[in-house]
């Protein structure tokens, strides 16, 4: 049941594009990379939030210094953003492990306070800091390539299959992480991360480094996010402060996770499939027309993402869907 | 024969209030030792310091030859103490195979090995057919078997035990207690148990010390502890001891 469920999700995300490529409607396939670039951010805070249970609201830092390392690569070395995007995520995790070891003294809400701090540090770094362009940002000259291939070998897709270009690329990076995320979840790192979560002390008490391992979880998430910065990057062919910082780079794949099913591998996933297009069809319906500019549709928005956490608050996918579909329980669940 | 386990005149204070005082004990390879003592005696903070939880103010921990005084919580446990909790700290969302596997990673990486080896000390500690349940959901009684799965499962030399009988009905106590023997008997462990139930450390242990106001007032077989006049005082109070 499950393996069908799944044979049928990769197929629709494959063929999704391709009618709108016809029709000329370019418009979805950048909702459909949204979803994935924030299915893959999900499944990178599941990691630490999730699986570890250590709630970080500033991933977001890592999410900027991916874009900026691969960016920087680019514009100064002539570095591709394929080659500078493994190394961009070991940046962002070498970065993120050097600044989380002393904040896992910290527990609870102090630990969540504690990343809003380093997000808010980074920000007038990125805006003040002249080698990285300082508020201006960097931006990413397009060169132009002869064919869909060397396109696709440097993440620069541009003309009519830009958006599809763009698409399949969230859509590998996404199945990548999943993957990468599947096994982490069935390795010694996915208990002993979930072991630190349900009691700390009684983890340490069975040979758990507790710090070791949450700085190891926050830099995997941290390696997931600087990945999906590179992916932004060379999507909107640029870097600046106010942009990668943003503080949507967290809320939104938090709130996915959450909604989808927290510490679930499939949660962040089935969150991401609901929320961004639901966030993206109220954009342009109720925030545009008469009611444009008043917000209606992040009121509206609000209140689905509230109606959800309040009728199932461990995720929609904690629903008996074994139950309602198959005889056999769900590997999704 | 050299002590597995000698704590040297341990000190611990907590403010004012002296948990521990010049606490020295030793166990040997093999023991099972009982601790006991009136409620707020100082054993949890003696358990604490062998375990890593807490370090001594002053005073000396040697395990297996290695001096723990200091040592952390994780790397004890890979020296080979492990311990369980008066107030049962389960990994509550994960099922009872995964507690287990958890305990297991700490001597092997490899996951199909842990599961076997938790499959065992399910089967050992009578939880066969619990393996897919959420911790939280299994009775106080099966916790307590969990937890003592878990910590078995890092292959200890020692094994503390916190109040592994308190709040069971008189069957569970029974089964636990053989549990424990099974535990000495088969897996070679040593082990020290606090309790408050003196029907079960009694015949239990081969040696029992006695707390009381964190100074260690009795240390010997159980029969000559229960004919101790300290240990009579601190238990009944003065007007029954010297009768």
């Amino acid at each position: 049941m499950a393996r069908i469920a799944l044979i049928i999700g990769a197929l629709a995300a494959v063929l999704y594009p391709i009618p709108l490529q016809i029709q000329g409607t370019t418009y979805y396939q950048t909702v459909g990379f949204l979803v994935f670039v924030n299915a893959m951010l999900g499944l990178g805070w599941n990691v630490i939030g999730g699986w570890a249970g250590q709630f970080d609201f500033g991933p977001q830092v890592f999410f900027a210094v991916g874009a900026y390392t691969a960016a920087l690569l680019y514009v100064k070395l002539g570095v591709d953003a394929w080659l500078g995007l493994p190394i961009a995520a070991a940046v962002a995790a070498l970065i993120c492990a050097v600044l989380t070891y002393p904040l896992t003294r910290l527990r609870g809400h102090y630990f969540a306070i504690s990343t809003v701090a380093i997000w808010m540090i980074a920000q007038p770094i990125g805006a003040t800091w002249e080698y990285i362009g300082a508020a201006q940002g960097l931006f990413i000259p397009v060169k132009p390539r002869s064919n869909v291939v060397s396109a696709a070998l440097s993440l620069q897709f541009a003309g009519p299959t830009k958006a599809l270009g763009y698409y399949y690329a969230a859509l590998a990076l996404f199945a990548l992480t999943l993957g990468l995320m599947a096994w982490v979840e069935r390795s010694k790192l996915g208990f002993y991360f979930r072991a630190i979560r349900d009691d700390q002390e009684a983890a340490e008490g069975i040979g758990i480094d507790s710090r070791l391992y949450k700085v190891i979880a926050r830099s995997i998430t941290a390696a997931v996010f600087g990945a999906a910065g590179v992916l932004y990057a060379f999507w909107a062919l640029s870097v600046f402060p106010e942009q990668v910082l943003e503080l949507n780079w967290s809320t939104l794949p938090i709130m996915a996770t959450v909604v989808g099913g927290i510490g679930r591998l499939w949660g962040p996933v089935l969150g991401a499939v609901i929320l961004i297009p639901i966030s993206q069809i109220m954009s342009t319906t109720l925030g545009t027309g008469p009611l444009a500019g008043r917000g209606i549709d992040l009121i509206v928005y609000g209140l689905i993402i509230v109606v959800i956490a309040a009728f199932r608050p461990t995720g929609l996918l904690s629903l008996p869907w074994a139950r309602w579909f198959g005889r056999r329980r769900s590997a999704l669940a | 024969m050299t002590a597995l386990l000698s704590v040297e005149a341990s000190t611990k204070r907590f403010g004012g209030l002296l948990a521990n005082r010049d606490v020295s004990l030793t166990m040997d390879p093999g023991e099972i030792v009982g601790l006991i003592g009136p409620n707020g005696a100082g054993k949890t903070t003696l358990f604490n310091c062998i375990s890593g939880y807490m370090h001594p103010d002053t005073g000396r921990i040697v395990f297996d030859g290695r001096d723990i005084t200091h040592t952390r919580p994780e790397r004890i446990c890979h020296a080979g103490v492990a311990r369980t909790w008066q107030v049962v700290r389960a990994f509550g969302r994960m099922s009872a195979l995964e507690n287990v596997v958890c305990g297991a990673l700490q001597r092997t990486n490899r996951i199909a090995e842990a599961r076997a080896r938790a499959r065992e000390l399910l089967e050992f500690t009578e939880l066969r057919g619990k393996d897919d349940m959420p911790a939280a959901t299994l009775t106080l009684a099966d916790k307590k078997r969990l937890e003592i799965a878990r910590a078995l499962a890092t292959r200890p030399k020692l094994l503390l035990l916190d109040e592994a009988m308190s709040g069971l009905t008189p069957m569970e106590t029974a089964a636990a207690v053989r549990l424990v023997r099974r535990i000495h008997a088969e897996l070679k462990v040593t082990i020290c148990v606090v309790e408050h139930v003196m029907e079960v450390v009694m015949p239990l242990s081969h040696r029992v010390v006695v707390l009381d106001y964190g100074v260690k007032i009795a240390d010997g077989t159980p029969d000559a502890i229960v004919r101790d006049e300290q240990v009579i005082r601190a238990y009944l109070g003065e007007r029954h001891a010297a009768r």
